[in-house]
């Protein structure tokens, strides 16, 4: 092993980088945590958490100021591992410290994997309605269905991301291009008492009664930036109309017919279709007698797939999930007495944590285990030579 | 010498925080209902379970006449709730919202122009304790709107206390001799939220037998 080599490795196997990360993880943490009250826990994630570095904006250009959580966790997991594998002899002595290591490694692995792969999503349900998606709590989506054909509905769906670009959009499905002329992160109808009307640059459809105005986007918890965007579709012949799409949930699909064919337009929370459908067959929501506080709140659901393998009734209920097909349904809250929010995750790791803690708390048994006994012996031996 | 993949597998693991790149999708799906408001062409062919909302959806494309003629037609949001009509409402819907929180909307239809728009935007400006409009202000609180055919009036009040402050959103559509109200009342969060519902439920009024 050359010089270099040497000092790259006896870095990263030293003790001191170990307390210099946990030190700055400890930094990292109480900033994030200031932080949230001005950006609410979603941004702070990002900005601290799954970021490599957290960033300053001086002027439009962002500037990296202290490390953030995946180069701090990055470099505890080789810090782990490099002591791991050169510094620390598997012997039955050290199992117990090796074990927890193994345990801790593992579980900075998951979060990192949680990090990048987990999934979450909403599915709000009625009484007696089915759905076969759920929708993103922050992601938006512009989507153009063609409804001509009376048993499908073919959909284009443009990411928000894509539709703020505001370049032109044209898809080999589409007769006609799209382009966004206007496109507001957070926006509101706003109330128009006694005033003007907001001004539409619409030509078509809702946007015709009513316009939008931006709002500063807002990072609370229990709040969600509506984008709103008034976009033009072109066709062979020339401009087809504009339209006014916002995110909002009371507007519904604005239909049109063009080239022969029926359309509707949307921008509407990001779907994640799924190869089942859940019905909604009863939401209880029992109380505290004589108050207005939830004490238990249910979802009778009925699972079914279109071709018949499951057909099943599930109640979902607090810390009772249902998990079907990589994914798992909490109740997560309820909207009215006859709707139902449940929280749909998918993390393909989420095992991992349960491994970690499981392999950790055996490795200090045994290592906690290894020095009682040898204490034990030692004083059977003392008490021995001094009888 | 010991291996040095351990370390370079964890680097390597490190670099895989790559960013999801948002991609143009497309796919088919079977035909759905409107989330909110179901039109009759898309509830023929879906073969969903009836919801406690399709009262309203039922409602849709039913024509109410007035002592003085046909009457109108129109889609309901598929989460307004129906109620039964009255001798004095054409229909009526219940809006639920967090907290116990409920809007009434209403239809009625009288014969004549009952008063003009100022008396009747008056009468609802009176009901969310707001002072009368003289004749000169009524062009700058109202809104005109031409849809399906018809010539809306179209009103939107915040009224009540600071603390409990209400709204009303209304529609004045002369018929055939016949003057017909849409009033979507109740406390001014919810009846924000179901702002564009109604701009987009007007939108579906048409004279019965028109043409969407």
């Amino acid at each position: 092993m050359n010089e270099v080599t040497r000092q790259f490795r006896d870095f990263f196997v030293s003790l001191k980088l170990t307390i210099v990360l946990l030190a700055l993880s400890i930094i990292l943490i109480f900033a994030a945590t200031v932080d949230q009250v001005n950006l609410g826990i979603w941004a702070v994630q990002q900005k601290y958490f799954h970021s490599l570095f957290v960033l300053w904006r001086v002027g439009d250009i962002p500037v990296p100021v202290f490390p953030g959580g995946y180069l701090i966790g990055g470099f505890l997991l080789i810090n782990l591992i490099s002591a791991q594998v050169y510094r620390f002899k598997l012997s039955a002595k050290k199992s117990g410290i090796w074990l927890t290591h193994v345990g801790l490694i593992i579980l900075l692995i998951g979060e990192l994997l949680t990090g990048l792969w987990q999934e979450e999503f909403a599915l709000r349900l009625d009484e007696g309605q089915s759905k076969n998606y759920s929708e993103s709590y922050r992601f938006n989506e512009l989507a153009v269905t063609e409804t001509t054909d009376a048993a499908f509905d073919d959909v284009v769906v443009i990411p928000e991301k894509i539709l703020a670009r505001g370049e032109a959009i044209q898809h080999a499905k589409l007769p006609f291009r799209i382009v966004p002329k206007l496109y507001y992160p957070n926006a509101t109808i706003p109330e128009n008492d006694s005033k003007a009307p907001t001004p539409s640059h619409a030509t078509k459809g809702i946007g015709l009664q009513v316009g939008v105005v931006p709002l500063p986007l807002t990072y609370k918890q229990d709040e969600r930036n509506l984008p709103a965007a008034y976009v033009e579709l072109v066709g062979a012949d020339g401009l087809i109309g504009t339209w006014l799409v916002y995110a909002n949930p009371g507007m519904p699909p604005q239909r049109f017919e063009y080239a022969g064919r029926s359309w509707k337009i949307a921008l509407r929370y990001e779907r994640n279709y799924k190869p089942f459908s859940l019905t909604l067959l009863k939401f209880s929501n029992d109380r505290y007698a004589g108050t207005a506080i939830p004490k238990n709140y249910s979802s009778r659901i009925r699972l079914n797939t279109p071709e018949g393998r499951d057909d099943r009734e599930v109640l979902i209920y607090m810390n009772n999930p249902l998990r079907y097909a990589g994914l798992t349904f909490y109740q997560a809250s309820f909207d009215g007495p006859k709707t139902t929010i449940l929280q749909v995750v998918r993390n393909p790791s989420w095992q991992m944590p349960y491994i970690a803690c499981t392999l950790m708390t055996l490795g200090l048994l045994i290592q906690f285990g290894i020095h009682l006994v040898a204490f034990i012996a030692r004083r059977r031996k003392i008490a021995a030579v001094a009888a | 010498m010991r291996s040095r993949l351990p370390p370079l597998a964890a680097v390597a693991l490190l670099l895989l925080s790559a960013c999801r790149d948002p991609k143009i999708a497309s796919y088919r799906v079977p035909k759905e209902k409107d989330p909110v408001m179901p039109a009759a062409t898309s509830t023929a062919s879906t073969p969903a379970t009836p919801t406690p909302a399709s009262p309203g959806a039922s409602m849709a494309n039913s024509a109410h006449t007035t002592p003085d003629g046909p009457g109108l037609i129109w889609s309901a949001p598929a989460h307004w709730t129906a109620k039964p009509a009255s001798a004095m409402r054409k229909a009526s819907y219940a809006i639920s919202g967090e907290a116990g929180a409920t809007a009434d909307f209403s239809i009625t239809a009288f014969p004549g122009d009952v008063g003009g728009d100022l008396a009747n935007v008056n009468r609802w400006r009176g009901q969310i304790q707001l002072a009368p409009l003289a004749a000169a202000e009524l062009a700058t609180a109202t809104t005109h709107v031409d849809s399906n055919n018809l010539h809306l009036t179209v009103a939107d009040f915040t009224g009540g206390t600071p603390a409990a402050p209400l709204r009303v959103l209304g529609a004045i559509i002369p018929v055939n001799g016949a003057t017909w109200f849409f009033k979507l009342s109740g406390p001014a969060p919810l009846v924000a939220r179901e702002q564009a519902a109604f701009a987009a439920f007007l939108q579906t009024v048409r004279a019965a037998g028109a043409t969407p």
